[in-house]
C-alpha cells in the first residue's frame, strides 16, 4: 500500500473522486441549458399564438364604430397556434401538444375595459390572455434528483393596437 | 479540461441555438405580415441572425409555403451547424434547427 501515499497514488485517487463528480455537474449543466432552451420555446409558442389570434379583428365592428375588437375565434385560434407552436418540440415534451394546448386557460376578453377573472388585472384594450403548464422532459435531472419531468408555467397576454 | 471545455462549448451552442430559435419567431412574424417569401423577411433574418452572431449565409431557411393567403399558416424553419471542438477527445458538429409558425395576414 505504499503506492498511496506517493504522489501518483494521490493524484490517482483524487482523480477518481473528482472525475464521477465533475460528470455528474457537467450532465448537470447540460440539463439546465436544455431546460433554458425548451422554456424559451414555450414562451415563444404562447406569445406567438396570442399574438396571430389577437391580428385578427372584427370586422364588421370595426367597419361599424372604428374600435377594436377581437374576432369570435380568437380564443381557439391561440389554442390552435400554441398546439402547432409546441408540435415543433415534441421531442422535448412529456405529453402531446395537442393535450397541453387543450388544458391551458385561454380567456379572450374582446372589448376593453376588463377584468381578468383568473389573474384580477384590468385590461384597457381587448385582451387575450393564455396560461399553461407545459411539461418537459428533464432525463438527467431525473437520474440526479428524481424529477424526471419539469413543470413550465407560462402567460402571455396580447392586444390589438 | 475536457470537461471545462465541455461546459464552455455546449454553454455557446445553446446560446447560440437560443439566439436562431428568437430570429426565426421573429422572421415568421414578419412572414406572415407580408404574405410568404419575400426579400425582405431574408434581408430581416439575415440581419437578425448577423447581430446575434451567426453568419447568415451558414444557415438554410426554409420558408412553406412561399405564399400564404389571409389566415393561412406559414412555418420559417432555420437549420445550421455549430462544430464542437473538446480538447484531447473529440470533434463534432451539432445541428441547431429552428422553426415557428405564424398566420397570414395580408387579405389580398
Amino acid at each position: 500500500m505504499s503506492w498511496i501515499r506517493d504522489d501518483a497514488g494521490a493524484a490517482m485517487v483524487t482523480t477518481l473522486v473528482l472525475a464521477p463528480l465533475l460528470l455528474v455537474v457537467l450532465a448537470g449543466v447540460l440539463q439546465l441549458g436544455a431546460l433554458r432552451v425548451a422554456a424559451a420555446r414555450v414562451r415563444a409558442a404562447a406569445d406567438l399564438a396570442t399574438l396571430v389570434a389577437v391580428n385578427d379583428q372584427d370586422d364588421a365592428e370595426l367597419a361599424r364604430s372604428g374600435t377594436l375588437r377581437l374576432a369570435a375565434d380568437a380564443g381557439d385560434v391561440a389554442r390552435e397556434y400554441f398546439a402547432r407552436e409546441l408540435e415543433l418540440s415534441a421531442p422535448l415534451l412529456e405529453r402531446s401538444a395537442t393535450e397541453i394546448a387543450a388544458g391551458a386557460d385561454v380567456a379572450a376578453y374582446a372589448s376593453a375595459p376588463a377584468i381578468d377573472t383568473r389573474t384580477g388585472a384590468r385590461y384597457d384594450r381587448p385582451t387575450l390572455r393564455l396560461v399553461a403548464e407545459v411539461p418537459v422532459r428533464t432525463p438527467v435531472f431525473g437520474a440526479l434528483i428524481l424529477r424526471p419531468v419539469t413543470v413550465l408555467h407560462v402567460v402571455a397576454l396580447s392586444s390589438p393596437r | 479540461m475536457p470537461l471545462l471545455f465541455s461546459v464552455l462549448e455546449f454553454g455557446t451552442a445553446l446560446e447560440r441555438w437560443l439566439a436562431q430559435d428568437a430570429a426565426t419567431v421573429q422572421a415568421a412574424r414578419y412572414a406572415g405580415e407580408v404574405g410568404g417569401d419575400a426579400p425582405q423577411v431574408r434581408a430581416f433574418l439575415a440581419e437578425e441572425l448577423r447581430a446575434a452572431g451567426i453568419a447568415p449565409d451558414r444557415v438554410s431557411v426554409e420558408i412553406v409555403p412561399s405564399r400564404v393567403g389571409w389566415r393561412e399558416p406559414i412555418r420559417v424553419s432555420l437549420t445550421s451547424a455549430y462544430p464542437v471542438t473538446i480538447p484531447f477527445l473529440f470533434s463534432t458538429s451539432v445541428p441547431l434547427r429552428s422553426s415557428a409558425i405564424s398566420r397570414g395576414e395580408l387579405n389580398r
